[in-house]
């Protein structure tokens, strides 16, 4: 914040000069029209001199309005660039940050930020900078006024209640600051609730549960009107108390002047005079208050910012993180146990396996016992413990994230899409990939034929996450861009779930084709998408409690076998 | 005056008028609320007004008058300090019910904006993003209720001093004042020119802006990917585009505005001028006294401040003009499917489903199901196989009817889905999906679904069943622990599991799992479906699954390809038949390998 005025201060300092000047163009506005009545009552008056009045009058209303309208549109500029900038930082600030971080804040929450508290920041900036310098300077004047031209001692009396309004200031503020965080608290709320919401449409469809997500957002709802009173109210005492204190300097100065006058201390006119000067304090009072009101909101907002700005990602390259360029695939796993952030639970215990480059690992296990975090941890989705994993045999907490990132090629279990079209997708990793490789990774991904059904082929737009593509069909998508990678090594977290028998087999049968000399890792419920691979893991909550080849754990009569069974068994019986 | 006021408004409006009409039964219970703001205004004015006078009465009467006296003075000090307080009290009372009106009309707004969105077939949903939705809802109904609040109470209190000015001016002097009313229409042609220029910029603002929000919804909710295939760069870039044209279409609106309010107040002080010249040469040739030019000098200025600040709020105007365009536009649009008027109640019937002649496209001339026609026997087991992308699910969001068919006919029990009311059949007809929608909140209620006349017993009932209350007891706070959103501490199987401890709970009478076991073991899978069945022996179930041990022992399995029926009969009878399920089945054997064609 405090840099980017920093960065903008000639485009402020232009603003602000153009503002005062256009004031003090406009203060000349009564002089030449006092200079005219002077000239009427003088009986000096020609047409002449009134066309030359008129015509500077003319020039006053236009050079007011030149230079008023230049400094205003200076500052809504700046205002209007901090924003963009604000976006841009924040959006690049949310690249940077792990999956931890995600898990903990939700979409809605972080879009009510980006949208309105940098819109609060940037009213206050941007409007406020033009009513605070108007506002500044009449006072000034007025105050300079007031003590120049008439007594010091009424000025100072009167000036009592006015010397009140830091105090003021001082005691609404937080609470203007605290009421209004709230609102935006419950803003948040409202958006992540409508995001969720939307986004499980269908289940609530589904599920005929319309009334009840209803009333559910009704409650969120009614949360805000409640809070956005509460910060209202106090906001008009506070809007209200400033002009308030004006009056009362009114008041005094009426009385204390009064007295004086009829006392003979000080002249009639002076009294009018100072009761006019003081009239004209009202106004620019009044404008203060509105824009402290608004200062107070956007620093709430931008609080609520800087606590997001100030979140660290948890997944970083350490100091000594070296570059590895090249990588050959072997993987070695010594990992003593491994918790998730936040949670007392051993999700993986005593794992230890090593890969060669070049072979193909099959990794299956019940539910939850713990298989998609291994691929986290061997991506740094989350850090596992030092000394744990390393590949090449280096550990990849020391490996640079984007050379290791670089090296696997991942299809997540929840294969989500972008809402473009096919070929952006399967291209994502790769922004100069040719349309030829496009179709080739396409066809590798087993997605191809059905792709070029479609009216658009390839340039077909999928809707958000895909959408409009069928189950299967997503899933092959995602493995189409995490092949375009070519990565020495590759994660399938269940990656052929949704497809048939037939294309799962075919789609095997090429990775085998293309991946030979590079390693793979398939985890899977089906026993045939894993049954050829070089070794297979069988994790049982969060330990390995079988390994070996696909002949040697049907042998061993145990969780591997047992699923062989169920899988194949009621097959056997009618073949 | 209050005629040129509401010209300038209706000059504005016409089109985007409609809109803010069309919202206008939002603030109608409100009406007592805006009339007790319009009195208050009235009461500051007159305390506004009251002050210079007690003003000049004290300085007429007790200081300077004939008769000085101090009591006089205090006690006109005394009435002031009472009518600055009644004042200050109108205003904040002002502000405090305006904003009350202002935020009651955008809850009702808001809550009649995500009801008809909920109400939308899923139609709706492929082609709207949710970010732009989520924007529609919280700032859009933000925009539109400063319509009410800051437009309404600047119209009053600008207005009001408008029609003030006017009556002196024509009190002074008819003529003069007359042709001081040359300036209506010219501030109205200056308006009119102004009107499109400004509406154009607003609609692209608004709409950058929402292509910003979508933007960012869709990349935060798929950051990960984005950081796995380290493509942060990438789609910073693409990022900075969007947000970069909103900034352009921002300084711009931001400049047409500048300029309409300068000019504005330039035709007032061009208009001081002509007065200076023009009644100058009057006063000159004493046609008028100097006392009355120096009051049009200052009324013609006075004009121009509520003048200004009307023209303010005429960009307040435009944008919430804008915003009710957006936000119409959702509220006018019809659902795609609606009940019927004449709903059939659904009787406490069997299950039995037919689907007669459909055929279905999700864009005209792309038909994914052709001419299917199908019987469901009440309490049979039907399994539904077939090459992805084949249109199971398409056949099952039919049956649900998030979609509507082209053409022929779903029946259930003998009566076309579409004379039921769309929740009744979605009671009796219940899915589960490969990929599971979870909501931030406890287990409980994620598996109850926030229906809280369903106790708790039931729930871990239900978990029992299906065989997911094993993983939940060991979560850290059992069916109590929070489930982060999306489900994020959960792995799939689990999410998994808890769809179909939702099931369990609703017990529905046809149940259709859409390969909502993919992502189980084998193991998991048969606890699963064999709970089920426990639930209810005679529900017609309908299995959709790749790997056919799943439904292997249907009563009939339906083979599909390229959305038609292919095959139909039972495991035997179709293995016997040697068609496209005997080659499946060939393939699904866990080590039957597949020997590539050479032109893969
Ligand atoms: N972010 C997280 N925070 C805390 N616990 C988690 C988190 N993610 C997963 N878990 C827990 O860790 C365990 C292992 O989850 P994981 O996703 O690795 O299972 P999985 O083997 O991939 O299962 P599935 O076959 O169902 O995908 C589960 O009990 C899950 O509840
Ligand atoms: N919402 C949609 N809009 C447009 N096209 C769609 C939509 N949903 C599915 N499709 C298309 O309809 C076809 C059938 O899809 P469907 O989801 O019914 O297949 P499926 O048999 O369930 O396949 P899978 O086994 O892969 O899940 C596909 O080609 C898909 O691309
Ligand atoms: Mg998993
Ligand atoms: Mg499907």
């Amino acid at each position: 914040m405090r840099q980017y005025l920093i960065t903008k201060k000639w485009s402020y300092t232009t603003a602000i000069f153009s503002i005062i000047l256009s004031e003090i163009v406009s203060v000349q506005f009564p002089h030449v029209l006092g200079e005219f009545t002077d000239a009427l009552s003088r009986g000096a008056l020609t047409s002449v001199l009134i066309a030359h009045y008129a015509f500077e009058l003319l020039v006053i209303g236009i050079l007011y309005v030149l230079l008023y309208g230049v400094g205003q549109m200076l500052n809504g500029r700046s205002g209007r660039i901090f924003e963009y900038q604000l976006r841009k930082r924040l959006f690049e600030h949310w690249e940077s940050l792990s999956t931890d971080y995600y898990q903990q804040r939700s979409i809605g929450d972080l879009l009510n930020h980006a949208m309105n508290d940098v819109r609060a920041v940037r009213e206050a900036l941007s409007g406020g900078a033009n009513i605070l310098t108007n506002a500044v300077f009449l006072l000034l004047a007025t105050l300079y006024m007031t003590f120049t031209t008439i007594s010091v001692q009424l000025t100072f009396i009167s000036m009592i209640p006015i010397l009140l309004v830091p105090v003021l200031v001082v005691w609404f503020g937080p609470k203007i600051r605290t009421a209004s965080r709230e609102v935006q608290e419950a803003l948040s709320a409202m958006a992540e609730f409508t995001e969720e919401s939307l986004s499980a449409v269908r289940l609530i469809k589904a599920t005929a549960s319309e009334e009840v997500e209803a009333q559910r957002f009704s409650r969120k709802v009614q949360e805000i009107v409640k809070r956005q009173m509460h910060m209202v109210k106090r906001s008009a005492i506070f809007q209200s108390s400033i002009p308030l204190l004006g009056s009362l300097s009114f008041s005094i100065a009426l009385l204390y002047g009064g007295l004086l006058t009829v006392s003979h201390k000080i002249l009639l006119g002076q009294f009018v005079a100072f009761t006019l000067y003081l009239a004209m304090i009202i106004t620019p009072l009044q404008q203060i208050g509105f824009v402290i009101n608004n200062f107070q909101r956007a620093s709430a907002s931008l609080a609520r910012l800087r606590v997001l700005l100030s979140a660290r990602p948890s997944v970083v390259d350490s100091k000594t993180a070296i570059s590895l360029p090249h990588v050959q695939g072997a993987i070695e796993v010594k990992l003593d146990f491994f918790r998730y952030p936040n949670s007392e639970h051993k999700v993986l215990e005593g794992i230890a396996f090593s890969v060669q480059p070049g072979q193909t690992i099959g990794i299956v296990g019940r539910t939850g016992a713990g298989k998609t975090t291994l691929a986290n941890l061997l991506l740094r989705v989350f850090d596992p413990p030092r000394g744990a994993i390393f590949i090449d045999g280096v550990d990849i907490r020391d490996v640079v994230l984007r050379d290791l990132r670089t090296a696997i090629a991942y299809v997540p279990q929840d294969g989500f899409l972008f809402s473009t079209t096919i070929a952006e997708n399967i291209g994502f990793a790769k922004a100069e990939a040719t349309p030829s490789e496009l179709m080739q990774a396409a066809k590798d991904a087993m997605v191809y034929e059905e792709i070029v059904r479609f009216k658009e082929g390839m340039n077909t737009q999928i809707g958000e996450r895909g959408v409009t593509l069928s189950g299967g069909q997503k899933q092959r998508v995602a493995i189409a861009r995490a092949l375009i990678k070519n990565a020495p090594i590759m994660i399938l977290d269940d990656s052929l779930s949704a497809v048939d028998m037939n294309t799962e087999k075919m789609l095997i049968t090429r990775l085998k084709q293309l991946r030979t000399k590079k390693t793979t890792l398939i985890i899977a419920h089906r026993l045939s998408a894993v049954f050829h691979a070089d070794q297979i893991l069988v994790l049982d909550e969060g330990r390995i409690v079988e390994r070996g080849t696909h002949e040697e754990l049907l042998q061993r009569f145990g969780i591997y076998r047992t699923l062989y069974d169920l899988q194949q068994g009621e097959q056997g019986v009618t073949v | 005056m209050k005629r040129n006021a509401s010209n300038v408004k209706s000059g504005v409006a016409r089109e985007g008028a409609n809109s803010l009409l069309h919202l206008l039964p939002f603030a109608r219970p409100y009406a007592l609320q805006f009339v007790l703001v319009f009195g208050l205004i009235v009461i500051y004015n007159a305390t506004s007004v009251l002050q210079p006078y007690l003003v000049k009465i004290a300085i007429d009467k007790e200081i300077s008058g004939p008769h000085i006296h101090t009591r006089g003075l205090f006690l006109i000090t005394g009435i002031y300090v009472l009518v600055v307080l009644l004042g200050v009290l109108a205003n904040y009372l002002q502000i405090v019910l305006l904003q009350y009106a202002g935020q009651n009309i955008i809850q009702k707004i808001r809550l009649e904006l995500f009801t008809h969105i909920e109400r939308q077939a899923m139609k709706f949903f492929d082609g709207n993003a949710i970010g732009r939705l989520v924007t529609h809802v919280s700032s859009d109904t933000e925009t539109i209720s400063q319509f009410f609040t800051q437009f309404f109470l600047s119209m009053v209190r600008d207005g009001l001093s408008l029609v003030m000015i006017v009556v002196m001016m024509f009190a002074l002097n008819v003529r003069i004042a007359f042709y001081a009313m040359f300036l209506i229409p010219i501030i109205f042609l200056v308006s009119a020119l102004f009107r499109k220029r400004l509406r154009i910029a607003y609609q692209t603002t608004r709409t950058r802006l929402s292509n910003v929000v979508a933007f960012l919804a869709e990349n935060l909710a798929g950051v990960r990917i984005t950081q796995m295939f380290h493509q942060e760069y990438r789609q910073a870039q693409r990022f900075d585009v969007l947000n970069r044209s909103h900034q352009t279409a921002n300084i711009h609106e931001y400049y047409v505005s500048v300029q309409f309010n300068r000019v504005l107040e330039l035709l007032g002080n061009v208009a001081v001028a002509l007065v200076v010249w023009v009644g100058g040469g009057e006063v000159l040739h004493k046609v008028i006294l100097f006392g009355t030019l120096y009051a049009f000098i200052s009324y013609v200025r006075q004009f121009f401040t509520p003048i200004n600040s009307l023209t303010q709020q005429w960009n307040t105007l435009q944008s919430s003009m804008v915003a009710a365009d957006r936000v119409l536009r959702i509220l006018q649009t019809k659902p795609a499917i609606e009940d019927p008027l004449l709903p059939q109640e659904i009787k406490s019937g069997l299950g039995k489903i037919v689907f007669d002649h459909v055929t279905f496209a999700y864009k005209q001339g792309e038909n994914v199901l052709h001419d299917l026609t199908f019987t469901i026997e009440p309490g049979s087991f039907v399994g539904f196989v077939g090459a992805t992308g084949a249109g199971k699910s398409s056949v099952m969001s039919l049956l649900m009817r998030f979609y509507e068919v082209s053409e022929g006919r779903i029946l259930l029990d003998d009566v076309d889905i579409r004379h039921y009311r769309q929740q009744d059949l979605r009671r009796v007809i219940g899915i589960v999906q490969q990929d599971v929608q979870i909501f931030s909140g406890t287990v409980l209620d994620n598996i109850r679904l926030f229906q809280t006349q369903i106790t708790e017993e039931q729930v871990i009932h239900a978990a029992k069943i299906v065989g997911a209350d094993d993983f939940i007891c060991k979560l850290p706070n059992g069916y109590q622990t929070n489930i982060l959103a999306k489900g994020a501490n959960l792995s799939m199987g689990q999410r998994q599991l808890l769809a179909f401890a939702r099931i369990a709970v609703q017990n529905p009478r046809v149940l259709i799992l859409d390969e909502a076991t993919a992502s189980l073991d084998s193991q998991t899978e048969q606890w699963v479906q064999r709970g089920l069945q426990t639930l209810a022996v005679d529900r017609t179930t309908l299995v959709i699954a790749h790997r056919l041990s799943t439904v292997r022992a249907a009563d009939q399995i339906f083979v599909l390809d390229q959305g038609r029926i292919v095959e139909t009969g039972s495991h035997s009878e179709l293995f016997a038949a040697r068609g496209l399920y005997r080659q499946l089945c060939e393939k699904s054997g866990v080590e039957s390998a597949y020997v590539l064609s050479t032109n893969m």
